[in-house]
């Protein structure tokens, strides 16, 4: 009973702290592992790209100060 | 493609300035991507990774990333998008001791798709055996190749590194694509671009005019291959068996071929790439009020095509100077060894420059498959 209170103490505080970031899975556990800065709790790759509209080239990076969702697809 | 259903969730909070979100495009050809953007009203900034420099396997791939630049949520199911709110946007996050360091990388270290290409000669020449140095590389290949720098053998350049680097590393689904966009059209062909239909009609239809792409998709692009082009007019029999029709030798139409696979083996199909291109020293342009480009075929005993005339459609205007493209693929016999040739010729009418004097012209062409070793 006590291992239980302490384990309840101890997840309690976290459970609404929704910006603590996950461990990532292991890489044996994924079906597609992702690249470095791909993961929770990484810095997400600050690499500058062309802009399909003009070519002038941007960074995730110039977006500091602001949350970003960040959606990487292919048109086909 | 989880494109729209994330736009229309969180378009408001984007205006309202309580989130960025930002595209990055994975394809060869980034215009087709804004063509879509432009098709399904999405005003994101779209980035162009297509030499995968981001190093990603697969798409689409979602990901939430805070103020600092530090990845909250990755992997995002299209569900998530409900949700976003409360689980991100909303959220606050711990300041990082310091912010992580910038690099803004290769993209930037290069000004022309040559200079691109010696710099990825080097990685493929330090590592032979890197997969994505091949990719990288393979691509940069196909950038010049639609560009003004283009020389004619970076198509078949391109498509030797990508299968190197497919071959290095099979899991690559974005690699595995890139290279069967180009052929040969399998069993169950793959809609790459069929949308493209839809969506220029659709905007036509708003009264807007389609993003113009750079480079038309082709017909192994296609799980329904251009309607147009099965409708053009071909010749049942031989056109000039004789040889009786004047030649052109690049003088009006400047002409390249390129198969995929690069090196089949023997018994493979493999996809036959034309392409016509009106050249500009002569200001040659199609003739569009005749019948169209054809391509007619004699291919050796054992080799089997599917029809002998393949025909690329005419523009709606009455004179243009588009690049045209016939595909067609070829299944080389098992018995064959060292290479296979097509003997062939192309058949048009040209003009010279807008209002000028109109000709009809015979270009040959011999396709040549080298072929790689008996079993893969």
């Amino acid at each position: 009973m006590r291992t239980w209170i302490l384990a309840a103490l101890l997840i309690a505080p976290m459970a609404g702290v929704a910006q603590q970031p996950a461990k990532p899975k292991p890489i044996w556990a994924r079906n597609h592992p992702l690249p470095h800065g791909f993961n929770v709790g990484e810095a997400f790759p600050t690499i500058a790209l062309p802009s399909a509209v003009d070519g002038k080239t941007m960074s995730i990076a110039d977006f500091r100060g602001r949350k970003v969702i960040v959606n990487i697809f292919a048109s086909w | 493609m989880d494109v729209p259903v994330w736009h229309a969730a969180v378009q408001q909070l984007e205006q309202a300035g309580k989130v960025a979100v930002v595209g990055i495009v994975q394809d060869q050809h980034p215009d087709r991507a804004r063509l879509f953007m432009q098709w399904k009203k999405v005003d994101w900034p779209l980035l162009a990774d297509s030499l995968d420099l981001l190093n990603v396997e697969t798409v689409p791939l979602t990901l939430a990333v805070d103020e600092y630049g530090i990845v909250r949520f990755t992997e995002l199911p299209m569900a998530a998008s409900k949700t976003i709110e409360q689980t991100f946007i909303s959220q606050t996050y711990p300041k990082p001791a310091a912010p992580p360091p910038i690099e803004r990388g290769r993209y930037e270290s290069f000004h022309n798709w040559t200079d691109a290409i010696a710099m990825f000669e080097q990685d493929v020449k330090r590592d032979p055996n890197d997969g994505a140095a091949h990719f990288h590389l393979g691509s940069a290949y196909r950038k010049r190749y639609d560009s003004p720098e283009r020389k004619p053998t970076d198509f078949v350049d391109a498509e030797r590194h990508w299968t190197r680097a497919l071959d290095l590393d099979p899991n690559r689904y974005v690699w595995r694509r890139r290279l069967q966009q180009y052929g040969p059209r399998p069993a169950e062909p793959y809609a790459f671009f069929d949308w493209i239909r839809d969506a220029r009609k659709d905007i036509v239809a708003r009264g807007d005019t389609p993003t113009p792409l750079a480079v038309e998709p082709g017909d192994s692009e296609f799980d329904t291959p251009d309607p147009r082009a099965a409708a053009a007019k071909k010749p049942a029999t031989e056109p000039d068996p004789r040889g009786r029709i004047r030649r052109d030798r690049g003088e009006f139409v400047e002409v390249e071929t390129a198969t995929v696979p690069v090196a089949p083996s023997p018994g493979d199909t493999v996809r036959v790439h034309l392409t016509f291109r009106p050249n500009t020293r002569t200001k040659a342009h199609w003739n569009n009020s005749v019948d169209p480009l054809v391509y007619w075929m004699n291919p050796p005993a054992g080799v089997t095509v599917g029809e002998r005339a393949v025909a690329a459609p005419n523009a709606d205007t009455e004179v243009s100077q588009e690049t045209r493209t016939v595909e067609f693929d070829a299944k080389v016999p098992v018995s064959a060894r060292g290479r296979v040739s097509i003997p062939g010729y192309a058949l048009y009418y040209v003009c010279e420059d807008v209002n000028g004097v109109c000709m009809y012209r015979r270009h040959d062409i011999t396709i040549t498959i080298p072929l790689g070793a008996a079993t893969r």
